[in-house]
């Protein structure tokens, strides 16, 4: 069965993770990825902790169903090569610092004119235009910047910034990945490529879309709320007996007699203050003292069998030692071992999506820098004038 | 005129509610789809999440829905079932949030839609998978985040857990699940056929914390910021004298590290091996930034977060001062790129969202229709759909 993206070729200038992630999914469809690195790469995708025998996992993680060349695009007769590439690409994908590409002479008029054809992506932190134009940005320094460390904190203490500092980083690349997919289709119309212009201050800001919209409507910054959600109630972590914490959302008002049945609290169901999601947030500061006190004299598995009795959303809160065994995480792929080549067996993250007719991966390890120049050139029917050159 | 978006012409029947869902189908309508959003008569459940509210509206409502027709139909009478099922033979794109199996009950599952229309594309979203004794249960946003340990990396061991105060769980998966509609569009563009395509929130948070499941897969040192995390205290940033700033030394030379220490009375820390390397390992991600944070604030508490910021840049390091959303929402960069749109609405008035992200050349996104009212196009879709007597 042909992958979706099959016969589509990426032309892969990304460094980090932001472009490299979003580069990786479209090779998991299917797409031909060729990573093109100058010798040594980039400081950021190989020097950063921690490694696995030797090789960054950032580099290694972010850069799978792809092949590697090394491409010095300083100079004339490597650069030539990349053209030839180019020619020969469908889409094509950079996130360095504005003006860097330009540099190399492979802005989007250059591409465009070799290959009109080609969808091209510059994706940056902050974009083009505007006084931070030409900056460069990394997860934590958006985080920084574009508001949402101000929501994510304890109740009354101070916002934090969310440490797994790749977040933001990836939610920029899948918008990526879905932007070529919208272009691919629009090319088979128009029969155009186009260039598409991501930055990663407004993708996080879409991703807070829902929180922003608060303060909008009152003109207040939305406060830190510990494990609380804002305009829904009760949708929070709770400590039981036994010192576990659940988490509980009820989202849909239907949800709430389950609750309070199960809580055995049956005579909230028809307190006029709780009757409806936006009382229950109302009357919040009464509402979970009531709840945060029962849950606390029975132990977490008691509550967990009540509340999935009566379909109220809950959780317990796992880490990786349990989800890399755990039953729902292995019957879905959601985590998955492979074989690598040059890192022994890996977990790795499994695909987002599932196809019925045309299923995307399975997950392959890229390769290290430079370990495919020759096999691509070869089959892209590239003369390597270079080699010719050092062996005359 | 507007030039025609992506996915100009392509019809999508919404079945969602709440976040996720509707996320997704708002970024296709941004595309450029018609996207028809069948409600029970008592709404879409987002409608009354809040306060806050604009006018009648929940502003997380109005933040998910612009670009939508509102058509309401009871998919527990037979009517609701059947008028729905026609408006999909008629459409490019279904997507459900219903839970495993529920679509095939009420009649409108894959198998029974793509022998009517076999270009349909039907998405299903869940919060855990399809598969896995946990298929049928109802997720939340906490329980989600709770379950794919994001609340491992925010506040401090011990303490009451922390959620990621965005609503990624819903709106992350919202992207996917609207890259594996657009990739089985594309696809039918080819084989002409439709297909079943399928994404859940768990399967999504899991993957976005992928570089950790690598990190942890028999690392040469127990040390890296997809590592560390789990046990470092909370971070807010580098406090100077007006704010909370956040910044990172990286493409210094000894000029400029020499300057910056000494504008900031640092000189001892030349002798620290901590702060070898031009400070690299001394900030931001490095290994001890944490341990030598005080050291900077010390520096930094009698002087301002421009001051600081300024200074930062003219070494070659990146530093931003860390916002809220007052702050934020006017910063000259945000007004720059034009990141946030308004919108008016019938009854909320003039409101403020996020604009769609992605900027295409050729098929730009667009916000062409405000957040319906609940119903406002039943009418309109029914009578065109030869249903009008419903």
């Amino acid at each position: 069965m042909a992958k979706i993206l099959e016969g589509i070729r990426v032309f892969d200038l990304t460094i980090a993770a932001v472009g490299p992630w979003a580069t990786k999914l479209l090779g998991a469809l299917g797409a031909d990825v060729i990573k093109v690195e100058a010798p040594g790469g980039d400081r950021l995708s190989h020097a950063v902790p921690p490694t696995i025998k030797g090789s960054s996992v950032l580099y290694i993680s972010a850069n799978h169903n792809k092949r590697m060349i090394e491409l010095d695009l300083k100079k004339e007769a490597d650069r030539a090569i990349a053209l030839k590439i180019i020619e020969q690409s469908d889409v094509f994908v950079q996130n360095m610092r504005p003006g860097a590409v330009e540099r190399l002479g492979l802005g989007y008029d250059v591409v465009a004119q070799v290959n009109p054809r080609m969808i091209y992506v510059a994706a940056s932190a902050y974009g083009r235009i505007g006084p931070m134009a030409g900056e460069a940005g990394i997860d934590p320094t958006v985080q920084a910047f574009c508001g949402w460390c101000g929501i994510t904190g304890p109740e009354h203490g101070r916002g934090e910034m969310f440490r797994h500092l790749a977040h933001l980083d990836l939610t920029t690349a899948t918008t990526i990945t879905q932007s070529v997919l919208q272009a691919l289709i629009a090319r088979e119309r128009t029969g155009r490529g186009q260039l598409i212009e991501i930055e990663m201050l407004t993708a996080a800001m879409a991703l807070q879309t829902t929180r922003l919209a608060e303060y909008f409507a009152t003109g207040e910054q939305p406060a830190p709320l510990g494990s609380a959600a804002a305009t829904t109630a009760p949708h929070q972590a709770f400590e039981c007996e036994d010192r576990r914490y659940i988490a509980i959302g009820v989202e849909r008002d239907e949800q709430w007699s389950g609750c309070c049945e199960a809580l055995k609290l049956a005579e909230l169901i028809s307190d006029p203050r709780f009757e409806t999601n936006s009382l229950r947030v109302k009357h919040r500061a009464e509402l979970i003292p009531i709840l945060a006190e029962r849950l606390k004299t029975k132990p977490a598995a008691w509550w967990t069998m009540r509340l999935n009795n009566e379909r109220v959303p809950n959780g317990p809160f796992l880490t990786f030692e349990e989800l890399r065994r755990h039953p729902q995480v292995l019957a879905n792929g959601h985590i998955v071992e492979i074989d690598t080549p040059h890192w022994g067996r890996m977990y790795v993250d499994g695909l987002p999506w599932k196809f019925e007719r045309a299923p995307a991966g399975p997950i392959r390890a890229g390769g290290k820098p430079g370990e495919h120049t020759a096999e691509l050139l070869t089959e892209l029917g590239i003369v390597d004038d270079r080699r010719a050159g050092v062996s005359k | 005129m507007t030039r025609a978006g992506s996915l100009d012409g392509i019809r999508v029947i919404d079945l969602t509610q709440g976040l996720c869902g509707p996320f997704c189908t708002m970024q296709l309508g941004d595309a450029g789809a018609e996207v028809i959003k069948i409600e029970p008569p008592a709404g879409d459940f987002a409608r009354r999440m809040g306060p806050p509210f604009v006018g009648d509206e929940s502003a997380v409502f109005l933040s998910l829905n612009r670009n939508k027709k509102s058509v309401v139909l009871d998919l527990e009478t037979s009517l609701g079932r059947q008028a729905t099922a026609l408006l999909a033979c008629d459409a490019d794109v279904i997507v459900e949030d219903l839970g495993p199996g529920a679509a095939e009950k009420l009649g409108l599952g894959y198998a029974q839609l793509h022998g009517a229309n076999n270009k349909l594309v039907c998405c299903s979203i869940t919060p855990f998978g399809e598969n896995g004794p946990l298929r049928d249960r109802p997720g939340s946003e906490l329980v989600v985040q709770a379950m794919a340990e994001y609340t491992a990396s925010l506040g401090r061991i011990g303490d009451p857990p922390i959620r990621v105060g965005a609503d990624i769980a819903s709106l992350n998966t919202g992207i996917f699940a609207a890259q594996a509609i657009l990739a089985a569009l594309f696809d039918r563009l080819r084989t002409g056929e439709g297909q079943r395509v399928a994404v859940s929130e768990f399967g999504s948070l899991l993957h976005l914390r992928g570089i950790m499941w690598h990190s942890m897969s028999d690392p040469d040192d127990w040390y890296g910021f997809h590592l560390d995390h789990y046990t470092k205290p909370p971070d807010s940033g580098y406090q100077a004298k007006n704010g909370p700033l956040y910044f990172i030394l990286r493409r210094g030379s000894n000029e400029d590290w020499d300057r910056l220490v000494m504008e900031l009375g640092m000189e001892e820390v030349l002798a620290d091996r901590r702060f070898a390397d031009y400070g690299r390992a001394a900030t931001s991600i490095g290994r001890y930034a944490t341990e030598v944070k005080p050291i900077w604030e010390k520096a930094f508490r009698n002087r301002t977060r421009e001051e600081i910021i300024d200074l930062v840049k003219s070494v070659g390091g990146d530093a931003v001062p860390i916002m809220d959303y007052p702050s934020l929402l006017v910063h000259p960069q945000v007004a720059a790129l034009e990141a946030i749109s308004e919108i008016d609405h019938p009854t909320a008035g003039r409101f403020k969202t996020v604009r769609p992200v992605a900027r295409f050349s050729e098929t730009p996104d667009s916000i062409r229709l405000a957040p319906p009212m609940l119903g406002q196009h039943t009418e309109e879709i029914l009578r065109a759909a030869g249903l009008g007597s419903l």
